[in-house]
């Protein structure tokens, strides 16, 4: 099975359920953000109900979850944009 | 007796009489007078800035009380954007506040913004942030986005051409549903505090910086840094 390590950077809440604020992830399935937050998800399923709208970005690009990556990616993710006033 | 009401602030060696003085010569537009307008206004008022304009269409309520500034029980009913200009007039005579007691559109956006010097959210919906972020790329006019949610508030300060603008980092949010959006009282009080912050480093002369985002109930403060998006519907670099 070929095994992606994807290095992610978490903001927010997301740092204190993952611990940290880095974190690696193994991407077994696909190479697109989407299988990042897949497993990003699995792994902290308190994460769960923001995984449609997180912000994600790929090395700083806010990016949409169809992007490709690769080891040499940095990504970061984030809650979801907050819209109340 | 205007220096003395301003000389704690003026000793701020990032501030000085200078930028004091340079902040009475400019002016501000807050849009949305509720949570976090309300407290915005009044802190730009309190700190001294030249004029400013306060735009709501709504009246006050009382589910608004728990978490805006200036408004009281006497107001329900009244006119947010009224009820702002005649009090926070009274806090400083030195500022111009202006109250624009109506809704923004596409239509009338640029006659309420075309002369800030920077604009300030107070809103609680995606689409007229959005139509706000397209009328400063549009006219070189900076804003600083906030918003809340339950515990959670996010700040950043957008300069056109220089900064992420708010489309480069909203591209996949699907539409709200929600109805009435979740938030503890003292938050947008907090998150007001920090995009006036930004709001008074922008009419300085400093560069905002990232994404603010802050988890009052987790502790968490963060700066996102979050780069222009090249393909940006809005201000990307065609
Ligand atoms: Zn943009």
């Amino acid at each position: 099975m070929n095994i992606v390590k994807i290095n992610v950077t978490v903001y927010g809440r997301y740092k204190n359920i993952a611990g940290n604020q880095t974190i690696q992830l193994d991407i077994t399935d696909g190479n697109t953000l989407r299988d990042v937050i897949d497993v990003f998800v699995k792994q902290y399923p308190m994460t769960k109900k923001d995984k449609s709208r997180m912000i994600v970005t790929k090395n700083k690009m806010y990016s949409s979850y169809d992007t490709m990556i690769t080891e040499e990616d940095e990504v970061s993710i984030a809650p979801p944009v907050v819209s109340g006033g | 007796m205007t220096k003395d009401r301003y000389r704690r602030q003026a000793l701020v060696r990032e501030l000085g009489q200078n930028g004091q003085d340079m902040l009475a010569t400019k002016h501000v537009v807050v849009i949305g007078g509720g949570g976090l307008g309300s407290n915005s206004a009044n802190l730009m008022v309190r700190m001294g800035i030249g004029s400013i304009d306060i735009i709501d269409y709504d009246s006050v309520e009382l589910s608004n009380l728990h978490r805006t500034s200036v408004f009281s029980e006497e107001d329900l009913g009244k006119s947010k954007a009224l009820v702002l200009q005649e009090k926070l007039q009274k806090v400083n005579m030195n500022v111009r506040a202006k109250a624009i007691n109506q809704r923004v559109t596409s239509e009338n956006i640029r006659a309420f913004v075309s002369d800030a010097d920077v604009i300030i959210d107070g809103t609680d919906s995606v689409p007229l942030r959005l139509l706000i972020n397209e009328e400063s790329i549009r006219h070189n006019i900076p804003w600083v986005y906030a918003g809340v949610y339950e515990t959670v508030g996010m700040v950043m300060g957008i300069l056109p051409k220089n900064t992420p603008c708010f489309q480069c980092i909203t591209q996949n949010i699907p539409k709200s549903t929600m109805k009435e959006i979740p938030v503890l009282g003292s938050l947008p009080a907090t998150i007001a505090s920090i995009q006036c912050n930004e709001a008074i480093k922008i009419l300085l002369g400093r560069h905002p910086k990232g994404l603010i985002i802050y988890d009052v109930w987790n502790q968490c403060f963060d700066s996102m840094n979050i780069q222009r998006n090249p393909s940006c519907i809005t201000c990307g670099r065609k």
